[in-house]
């Protein structure tokens, strides 16, 4: 006879922050291991925190020379991916008592800005400024393949589940999903409601983050959109997603009742099917297919980023105020 | 005095709405706005500064002095961008300018400026005037006091000329009591520089000539019954705008050799650069050039990576050239802006308006090359040595061109001073 798993049911009504760690620099970044012992985050004074969740015990992973952007966990949890602004991908034990850096590579001219790690856990894809998507071998850190051609900035990158192919997400609001060899992309989607130029000078928004459903077959982009006044940071946060089998473009989801300056900096979906993005102080919700946020709950301070933990019930977020707070957002 | 007569004038003036007949080069000039008076001139010392110019880039809204002039390594303050050494040992700048940082031996800065004023309009007014804005008296701004100092009779071009990226007419109300004479004419980079230059559809050259030769003696005939500045600042206005219409080529940047122009870029700044670069050949005394809106509340590093890119190439060929083709010896060039940006990085990643520790860049004629002025705390939150303001500036300006910042103008038997007389030059700066 086979066990079976409690169902995990939202409770959105009741979601609030339920744990509450402190670092002394903004953080950026987060992800949760896959595992659920350990959450991680990456902070603009050059470090990776490191929380061990049962106890809040804190340490600190020092490797990098600056903002540290980005991070990714082996399916196994036994090894942590960071990628920062000094162009550097490091591998870490994570397990360790003091962690070090097991692999430095040299990847991107530039800021790195995204990292991805397979299902396989057999390779690692960065993207950076120098408009190159690059991937990894995992085992030894060698260079597999490079991916050129990039008119614009890759901002964010994912791999396709179960598989090698990749989708890269740029700041010009196109998606390009690349298959496992191929030259070039087999195909784009185009995001231009989330895409704004300033001048001919700087882009503002694009493909923020990318995010495949839990069965696959749902691709969601983040990002703003009505950016009224960029230099100011006028604009609302909103969520594109797509058919992954016929690329057919659903409805945005977006914060009606409640106007909010944001940008979606991740959206994460949940096996219920509902949506979660974090944007300014909020955590919002959307219901399957339904344009408008369900529900929003507040936090103290900007977030920048989100995870949700394996047990699908807490919500791990990254704060401007160097705060890594829980959100408990369900029942299991 | 003999009379003149007017002779009618063709058909096609007819034709012409009243606007379109004065001349859309002229339109919403404000010509007869501001102080009246025309002041008598500088002195015969400025003679000796003829040929002399001035450029300065006004980064309007406030370019970050932690992503430019000043960085710091403060894991608080600093924000993502390194320091980059430069052809001066000792001077670091961000690395967002690796190309200017090859041009440091024919530059300077000042990175203790505290103009304690956060706001736009004020800020703006400031640094250009060299005042204080508390003032009941409206003093003209940088551009019209070089134009006024470094006047030629003889000079065919405006002294005076602000480049904006696409084609615009128009005068700036800049220049105060010094009148329109000496303030902006705006110009721009693109669709040959200078708008509504071209005759109007089935104007000939003749029919032109003979309209003028109509205003001219309409202008006359007033002027002979009403005795008024106004109108010889208008009259001169106009003559000198028909005087850059026919020599309009020099602001038709498509002239240059097409490897010029792609090494200056095809950005908006790039073609401003270049404009300017053939404006000081031609000796005008002061050409501005205003790329868009520097002025990053939110997303800060982002911005400051594609904007001081696209200035950094540029500005460093533009410095590269005028020192190759011997301009640089005559030529001052200042990279101005209203204000820096807080220390504070925002909760948008954004910097805010910050007048109390911030820099600005030099070049060109009349200062110490290499020399840094001032400097501020770690985490570019105060200034630590050689506090200097606006004013010091702007009398520094004046004396790198060889205009002594210490006299008066004398508008009507009123005397002006040319800057603030508070405050002096900024000395160890001037060469």
């Amino acid at each position: 006879m086979t066990s079976m798993k409690t169902p995990v049911t939202l409770d959105l009504s009741a979601a609030k922050v339920v744990t509450d760690w402190t670092h002394t620099a903004n953080l950026l970044c987060c992800r949760v291991d896959p595992t659920g012992k350990y959450v991680v985050a990456g902070a603009i004074d050059y470090t990776v925190q490191r929380w061990e969740i049962a106890t809040g015990k804190k340490t600190v992973l020092v490797g990098h020379q600056n903002w540290v952007r980005t991070l990714g966990f082996s399916p196994d949890g036994k090894t942590l991916y960071s990628g920062a602004y000094d162009g550097r991908l490091l591998a870490w034990e994570i397990g360790l008592e003091t962690p070090k850096p097991v692999k430095d590579i040299p990847a991107h001219q530039g800021w790195l800005r995204g990292l991805a790690v397979s299902s396989d856990g057999q390779r690692v894809a960065t993207c950076g400024n120098d408009k190159l998507v690059k991937v990894w071998s995992a085992a030894d850190g060698k260079l597999i393949r490079e991916l050129p051609g990039h008119a614009h900035v890759p901002y964010c990158l994912h791999f396709v589940p179960g598989s090698h192919e990749l989708v890269v997400g740029d700041t010009f609001g196109n998606i390009h999903h690349w298959k496992a060899d191929d030259a070039k992309p087999s195909r784009s989607f185009e995001v231009k409601e989330i895409f704004y130029h300033i001048g001919d000078l700087a882009p503002f928004g694009g493909i923020i983050n990318l995010a495949f459903s839990p069965d696959g077959r749902t691709l969601t982009a983040s990002g703003l959109h009505k950016a009224s006044n960029a230099l100011a940071g006028s604009r609302r946060p909103v969520a594109v997603s797509f058919d992954w089998k016929t690329g057919e473009k659903r409805p945005k989801h977006e914060s009606m009742k409640k106007e909010i300056d944001g940008t979606m900096w991740r959206a994460v979906i949940h096996p219920t099917g509902t949506l979660i993005g974090v944007f300014e102080k909020q955590v919002g919700f959307w219901n399957a297919g339904v344009p408008d946020v369900a529900h929003l709950a507040a936090t103290p301070s900007d977030i920048y980023d989100c995870d949700l933990h394996p047990n699908q019930l807490d919500l791990y977020t990254a704060h401007y105020d160097g705060h890594l707070r829980a959100m408990r957002i369900g029942r299991g | 005095m003999q009379e003149q007569h007017y002779r009618p004038c063709g058909d096609i003036e007819h034709l012409l709405g009243r606007r379109q007949f004065m001349g859309d080069l002229l339109a919403g000039a404000g010509l007869l706005a501001g102080s009246s008076l025309l002041a008598s001139p500088v002195g015969a010392a400025e003679v000796a500064k003829r040929g002399k110019s001035v450029v300065v880039v006004y980064l309007n809204g406030g370019i970050s002095q932690f992503e430019s002039w000043d960085p710091k390594s403060s894991l608080e303050t600093g924000g993502p961008f390194k320091a980059l050494p430069t052809t001066v040992p000792g001077i670091h700048i961000s690395e967002l300018l690796p190309h200017t940082a090859k041009q440091m031996h024919r530059m300077a800065l000042v990175r203790s400026l505290n103009t304690k004023q956060d706001d736009h309009g004020l800020a703006n007014n400031l640094v250009r005037s060299g005042r204080m804005t508390q003032s009941a008296t409206e003093y003209p701004e940088l551009g019209a006091v070089v134009a006024k100092g470094l006047e030629r009779a003889d000079f065919p071009l405006p002294g005076h000329i602000a480049t904006m990226p696409a084609g615009v007419g128009g005068r700036g109300n800049n220049a105060a009591y010094l009148g329109p004479r000496y303030a902006s004419v705006t110009v721009g980079a693109e669709k040959g520089g200078v708008a509504n230059a071209k005759l109007p559809d089935g104007m000939t050259v003749t029919a032109d000539q003979r309209r003028h030769d109509w205003r001219r003696f309409a202008n006359s005939r007033f002027r002979d019954k009403v005795d008024s500045v106004e109108i010889d600042a208008y009259t001169q206005t106009y003559e000198q705008a028909l005087r850059l219409i026919e020599r309009r080529e020099l602001f038709d940047i498509t002239r240059e050799p097409t490897k010029v122009q792609d090494a200056y870029g095809k950005s908006e700044l790039g073609k401003q650069f270049l404009l300017a670069r053939r404006l000081v050949e031609q000796e005008v005394p002061f050409v501005e050039i205003q790329p868009g809106g520097w002025d990053f509340h939110h997303n800060n590093f982002e911005f400051h990576l594609h904007y001081v890119s696209d200035f950094d190439k540029p500005f460093a060929l533009f410095l590269e050239e005028l020192a190759q083709r011997g301009h640089l010896d005559r030529t001052l060039v200042v990279v101005m802006t209203e204000f820096g940006r807080t220390p504070r990085i925002n909760t948008g990643y954004g910097r805010d308006h910050y007048s109390r520790a911030w820099s600005i860049a030099l070049a060109g004629c009349g200062i110490k090359h290499g020399a840094v002025i001032g400097k501020t705390d770690a985490k570019g939150i105060d200034v630590t040595d050689r506090q200097v303001d606006h004013r010091h500036l702007f009398h520094t300006y004046l004396q790198a061109i060889g205009i002594n910042s210490s006299s008066e103008f004398d508008i009507a038997g009123r005397k002006f001073p040319i800057a603030d007389p508070a405050v002096g030059p900024i000395k160890e700066l001037l060469a």
